[in-house]
């Protein structure tokens, strides 16, 4: 099959993205997909533990964080690139995010 | 209250909520997965249309729900039919509009309608790619079909033939509306939108779920649009 196509890449603003709005919209999409209050998302440090700790952020939740992240930050994951180390913490999740999203 | 209605492959189930005369809308709720997450949804703002005192029809398509037809014999072809037989038969006695979500919009460029109003629309080769998506992070190998020969794919739990297949890998591009056209996002969403809604995309999630805010308010926004285009 084709490769993915990024949706929200025109018209978007998303040139002047930093670090600190990938980092906010890594926890806004863990909040809005897995459903956790604001409150514990805001709570999320760099070694918080996600899938397999969290019991919200299962094998069934990972397709849609991840296609979520893409559309909100106008990338392309490659499911080959998913594994369970970028999926381990929070600080991996947004590596993983800046790295595509930052360049 | 629930109804049918005939399209030439045969008879199908679907909801009817509010008054039997005014304008009708005809939803058309997400594909596979996100239908399952949706639908309460769906029938929540159907409720809050029906207090808005608009009508509207949430139709099962041939193979979905209570449908006859197995799942894996189901085309996007017969989709397109079985919405054009039941806006026809809709729009001789009433107005009709089209509200489709998500991956619904694969289905809703029907002639004669009023209008056309779309919430975080996607194209059928997105709707694969995201059930290709959840299959290979399942761990399960990443399916996809060669030809007509090929047997039906099983991705995540969604038994698709080789015609679907082929029509939603091929459906690259929104379809243009024949109708006056509303598109309707989130505020997460980044792409364009005539107007967006605070709310989180329920569709994603992995389980079912409702929001009621969000709800009353797209009812309210189908609402003022179907009046405003006449209805």
């Amino acid at each position: 099959m084709a490769p993915r196509i990024a949706r929200g890449q025109e018209g978007t603003g998303l040139d002047q993205i930093g670090e600190a709005d990938v980092e906010a919209t890594v926890r806004a999409v863990l909040r809005d997909i897995l459903g956790i209050s604001v409150g514990r998302v805001a709570a999320f440090t760099d070694d918080t533990e996600l899938f397999g700790a969290l019991p919200e952020f299962d094998s069934m939740a990972v397709a849609g964080v991840l296609t979520e992240l893409e559309d909100r930050l106008g990338i392309l994951i490659d499911d080959e690139d998913v594994d369970g180390e970028m999926l381990a913490t929070f600080g991996a999740l947004t590596r993983f995010a800046a790295a595509r999203a930052l360049h | 209250m629930i109804d049918h209605y005939d399209w030439p492959g045969g008879r199908e189930a679907m909801l009817r909520f509010g008054p039997d005369t005014g304008p009708v809308v005809v939803m058309l709720l997400p594909l596979f997965e996100e239908h399952n997450r949706t639908r309460a949804f769906a029938v929540t703002i159907c409720r809050a249309l029906a207090a808005m005192s608009v009508a509207s029809l949430v139709p099962d398509l041939p193979g979905q729900g209570e449908s006859v037809l197995a799942t894996q014999s189901a085309t996007l072809a017969d989709w397109r039919n079985a919405v054009k037989s039941l806006s026809e038969a809709q729009g001789a006695v009433r107005p009709v509009f089209m509200a489709s979500m998500r991956g619904g919009a694969v289905a809703d460029s029907v002639a004669g309608v009023c209008g056309v109003w779309r919430l975080s629309p996607i194209t059928g080769y997105a709707v694969l790619a995201d059930l290709q998506r959840a299959q290979s992070i399942g761990g399960e190998p990443n399916l996809s079909m060669s030809g007509p020969d090929s047997p039906p794919v099983n991705l995540v739990g969604n038994l698709i033939g080789w015609p679907l297949f082929n029509e939603l890998l091929n459906d690259d591009v929104l379809r243009e509306a024949l109708a006056p056209l509303r598109t309707v996002r989130l505020e997460s969403d980044p792409a364009p939108a005539d107007i967006k809604f605070p709310g989180a995309p329920l569709w994603r999630r992995a389980e079912p779920g409702n929001d009621g805010a969000l709800a009353q308010l797209l009812a309210a926004d189908i609402a003022d649009w179907v009046l405003a285009c006449g209805g």
